[in-house]
């Protein structure tokens, strides 16, 4: 009787083992998709337009160009309004970021403790735009599945403002369609919600509204003009192109 | 006057040749700020002591794809009336004194001759250094000190810039400046800041002064400057190294001729003023540690001859069968300074922001020990969806004597609110209080604590 029970508590562990084994592998194989969908294009141009909007509703708008290769070379560049127009900021691998003010005609080097901050006003941190992969970044776990899309909690691996996110991901095309960032004590802090539209043979996040829920601000980010692989070269992400 | 001619003429030559397989790029960008910059003294009748309305007005033109123009023109009404006679008030330009000045105007051709050189013509600010506005190794450009309160401000030089890009890490720079340009000095309740204290021998007493300034032959020999910078950036860390021929803009006394005009000690000085050649050679870096950033940056100034102030005194002993003189020595070539500065500035989560600096000479110290040392702090906060910005403190400590300290001090507290109208309006109050004792440039200026108010609008 004895061996019995052992043989079943073996064999329910084994079985709850392979159970939690194929969950973890299929949270990590969707959050790849969703990687895959996300940052495949070997670069991106496009223009960049955010919205803020208070909490009564006021709005403000800016506009940069921006340029992207890979997961971490970025320059993005402002256009509007006129007290904006001109800075420009250049990310680079192993969190090298430069900040070119026009005012003072030389670029700076910005230190990483930005990366807490919010981007040029918007509920956006510095963090938040990182292209980098998410599975580089978070341990995902399924929480649920449904008809249209898949649920993971997403846990840092590093050091992060926030406690997890809660992504939502499109079950057709992997594509995430909101984005819940809790903080340290677990609270809902931001809600992020996507509309991604096909260009060409890869799905672009035509906007992404981003709601601080303390502040009730929202920032709307919309690309447009977006082209995909045309070939940027290295040389497009330096100092001397952010101060050109 | 030749010189003048020959800058616009050259500019527009190699616009003009460089753009001959140019595509039409019509775009002409004008954009520009408008500031209006007005301060008033905290005591007695509370003088006026700043009024500044300025449009800064930029001009842009992508001439090719690689190639461009810029210029920024500054057209100011600029301090007060000064009147005292009924005449002046024919005079317009004392009446609403005004001033339009060419604080850069170049063209910019990108992959000039080889596809990594990069060549800038005209007038331009060349801007060297990683710390905050003071930067000990940014020499090209000539002090602008009009307006002592803008730490840091230089006008543009009339320069030939090239930028020759090893790779995307590494690059060295050429600079040739033809002629010499000198600072330009405080106006208004500040003029008097930087001239030196004079000690008279006892029982003498100063009823005239006049000087006379010699400025460098406007040859290239005599006038030129030249600048070489290699930078790069390795292991995240950026880093340069400079060296710089040229002038110290901010001339020195030389020869002091002291003459009796009575018979009760009064003396008028004639004194004679120039300028020193001098090599800088300069280093500096900036990196990113623990999300603190830092930056550190040195500059060795070392005279190409030695500067001697020579003060005569033979009138004064009309009976001595030889002059009467004495020479101190200012500078000397075998004793080259060093200025230099470190700092760093971290942004917290709460979206406040801490700069700090050490600073050991400020722009106007020569010789190692005349050298000060500044310390410099700043925090501030944004609030209300980043529109108030908040800069409780504020300023600088600074010390003139470690071993005096409590009788050679001085600080500069600038608290800030700043408030954007709109998008493109910001509204700035701050006031400015300084303390201290002994003889430095900050402990002078405690009867000169302000109000001010700054309104900028851009377009």
């Amino acid at each position: 009787m004895k061996q019995k029970i052992q043989t079943a508590i073996f064999t329910m562990l084994i079985v709850a083992g392979s159970l939690f084994s194929v969950t973890a592998q299929d949270a990590s194989t969707i959050l790849k998709n969703m990687d895959d969908v996300m940052y495949s294009p070997k670069d991106l141009t496009g223009v960049n337009k955010i919205i803020l909007i208070d909490k009564n509703g006021k709005q403000e708008s800016r506009e940069a160009t921006v340029q992207q290769k890979g997961n971490d070379m970025r320059m993005l560049r402002f256009t509007a309004p006129a007290s904006q127009a001109g800075i420009a900021v250049l990310s680079l691998p192993n969190d090298v970021m430069y900040l070119y003010l026009p005012a003072f005609g030389k670029e700076r080097r910005i230190s990483t403790s930005v990366k807490s901050q919010n981007f040029a006003g918007t509920d956006f941190s510095y963090d938040d735009m990182e292209a980098k992969p998410y599975t580089n970044k978070y341990t995902p776990k399924l929480l649920k599945t449904d008809a249209t899309g898949f649920v993971l909690e997403l846990t840092p691996k590093g050091q992060s403002d926030y406690s997890k996110l809660v992504v939502t991901i499109n079950k057709a095309n992997f594509y995430p369609e909101a984005m819940d960032y809790y903080d340290k004590g677990n609270n809902k802090v931001k809600e992020a919600k996507y509309i991604f539209k096909k260009v060409g043979n890869y799905w672009n996040a035509e906007e992404i509204e981003m709601t601080d829920l303390k502040k009730n601000h929202k920032t709307k980010m919309q690309m447009s003009d977006v082209k995909y692989d045309t070939g940027l070269s290295n040389d497009e992400f330096t100092v001397r192109k952010l101060k050109q | 006057m030749k010189r003048l001619r020959i800058l616009p003429l050259l500019l527009l030559l190699v616009a003009v040749t460089y753009n001959v397989n140019a595509q039409d790029e019509p775009s002409l960008k004008i954009s520009g700020e408008f500031l209006s910059d007005e301060r008033f003294l905290l005591k007695d009748k509370n003088d006026w002591a700043w009024n500044e309305n300025r449009l800064s007005l930029k001009l842009e033109k992508k001439i090719t794809d690689n190639s461009k123009f810029y210029s920024d023109v500054w057209l100011r009404n600029i301090g007060l009336p000064k009147l005292s006679a009924s005449s002046d008030l024919y005079n317009k330009n004392i009446v609403n004194p005004y001033n339009l000045e060419i604080r850069e105007m170049y063209v910019e051709l990108y992959g000039f001759l080889f596809k990594n050189l990069d060549l800038k013509i005209g007038r331009q600010r060349i801007v060297w250094g990683t710390a905050d506005r003071l930067n000990p190794t940014d020499n090209l450009n000539p002090l602008d000190m009009e307006d002592i309160l803008d730490f840091g401000r230089r006008r543009g030089s009339d320069a030939f810039n090239f930028n020759y890009y090893l790779n995307n890490d590494f690059s060295v720079q050429g600079v040739f400046v033809p002629f010499f340009q000198p600072a330009n000095l405080p106006v208004g309740i500040f003029a008097n800041a930087l001239n030196p204290s004079m000690d008279l021998p006892q029982g003498l007493v100063l009823k005239g002064f006049s000087d006379t300034l010699l400025t460098p032959k406007y040859n290239l020999g005599e006038s030129a400057t030249a600048g070489f910078k290699f930078k790069g950036m390795v292991k995240s860390v950026d880093f340069s190294l400079s060296y710089l021929w040229g002038y110290d803009g901010l001339p020195f006394v030389t020869r002091n001729t002291i003459t009796p005009v009575d018979f009760f000690g009064g003396v008028n000085i004639k004194s004679q003023l120039s300028f020193a050649r001098t090599h800088i050679i300069g280093a500096d870096m900036a990196t990113s540690i623990a999300g603190i950033g830092f930056w550190a940056e040195a500059a060795a100034y070392i005279p190409e001859n030695d500067m001697v102030m020579t003060t005569d005194l033979s009138a004064l002993y009309p009976l001595s069968p030889v002059p009467v003189t004495h020479d101190s020595v200012l500078l000397q070539k075998a004793k080259p300074y060093t200025k230099f500065i470190v700092g760093g500035d971290y942004n917290f989560k709460d979206g406040s922001y801490l700069n700090f600096q050490y600073m050991h000479g400020f722009v106007h110290e020569r010789g190692n020990e005349n050298l000060n040392d500044y310390f410099f702090l700043r925090y501030e906060k944004k609030f209300f969806d980043e529109k108030l910005k908040i800069a409780p403190i504020g300023g600088a400590f600074i010390v003139t004597n470690w071993g005096k300290i409590d009788s050679n001090y001085a600080l500069v507290y600038m608290p800030e609110i700043a408030y954007k109208a709109t998008d493109n309006a910001e509204i700035t109050i701050s006031t400015v209080i300084f303390a201290g004792k002994g003889d430095n440039l900050f402990a002078s200026m405690n009867d000169y604590n302000m109000f001010m108010f700054k309104l900028k609008y851009n377009f």
